[in-house]
């Protein structure tokens, strides 16, 4: 934490900047890639939300209160991003965001950037079928193996409500995986 | 299909595939589009904010001279009752020096309005209970 802190500063200060931004690309580009490619889906889309919400940080820096961590607060950044981005794609092909993402799955069948097999394709569809906030959650969980309090500071809901969310999540993905 | 348990199951990864040597040159190219000068350009502006805040001041100022010098001045005069104030009691000019001062045609009219009065002085002259008394002196 008092290391965390003394990098905040050097995020701040004009003249080490540049270089601490730097290293904090290189430390968090990879799992915040990660977290919003399980939102967003394909590698395109991934790479302009990352690229923005690194710009977005740098703007941000200064309004950065120290209250939460840089992690937590950088996801919950990265999260908005993708959800907006989203919602933005959605608007443009002025298509319900629901059939935005199932056209985005039955794209990863054919996406190079997928090799997916049978049971993963399948579970993002169990996933896709889920409410917003459940969604997260189990991507959060699962995928990112992030735990209940990090994620609780990110999203801003109890540990208690993200853990019931995660168990119905998980609930209504195996009743699907099994039924199809 | 047997009941499907994710605990059961080995752990399923997203299957997503990342292009090689996408992290190489990511931070390189973020930084490029980091708005490097803002801070700059935040302080230029206050500059400029604050020369144009100064400008305005000194024109203001400026504006106000004319102002001031009229308030300064109308100060200055005197009204005509300090005037005459002053002409009774400190100076010692006296009628001479005022007839002298005085038009002609300024002199007829005060007689004039001299004569006018002649019914009030009448009156005055009647009213008065002393005026037998002074006549005898």
């Amino acid at each position: 934490m008092q290391e965390e802190q003394e990098f905040i500063k050097q995020l701040l200060n004009t003249k080490t900047q540049n270089q601490a931004f730097q290293r904090l690309i290189l430390d968090y580009q990879r799992p915040l890639y990660n977290h919003i490619r399980t939102i967003v889906l394909n590698h395109d889309d991934t790479d302009d939300v990352l690229q923005n919400t690194f710009i977005k940080i740098f703007q941000h820096l200064k309004n950065f209160k120290g209250d939460s961590k840089l992690f937590s607060w950088m996801y919950r950044i990265a999260t908005n991003e993708a959800l907006t981005f989203l919602k933005q794609k959605s608007k443009i092909s002025s298509i319900s965001s629901e059939t935005l993402q199932n056209k985005t799955i039955d794209n990863l069948e054919a996406d190079v950037f997928f090799d997916g097999n049978e049971i993963q394709l399948k579970l993002q569809k169990a996933i896709a079928l889920l409410p917003e906030k459940q969604q997260l959650v189990f991507k959060m969980k699962y995928f990112e193996e992030l735990k209940y309090e990090t994620i609780s500071e990110i999203l801003g809901t109890s540990v208690g409500g993200l853990k019931a969310s995660y168990h119905i999540a998980v609930k209504k993905i195996e009743a699907f995986v099994s039924t199809n | 299909m047997k009941t499907f348990k994710l605990e059961n199951e080995p752990k399923i990864q997203t299957g997503f595939k990342i292009p090689e040597n996408y992290f190489d040159d990511l931070s390189i190219k973020i930084m490029e589009q980091l708005p490097a000068s803002e801070p700059k350009v935040i302080s230029i502006f206050k500059k400029r904010k604050s020369l144009i805040l100064m400008a305005a001041a000194i024109l203001i100022l400026a504006l106000m001279i004319p102002i001031l010098n009229n308030l300064s001045t109308t100060k200055k005069e005197l009204d005509s009752t300090t005037l005459e104030n002053y002409i009774t009691y400190q100076s010692n000019v006296n009628q001479y020096d005022l007839i002298s001062v005085l038009e002609t045609e300024d002199i007829t009219n005060m007689n004039t309005s001299i004569v006018l009065e002649d019914q009030a002085v009448e009156d005055v002259l009647s009213t008065n209970s002393n005026l037998e008394n002074l006549i005898l002196e």
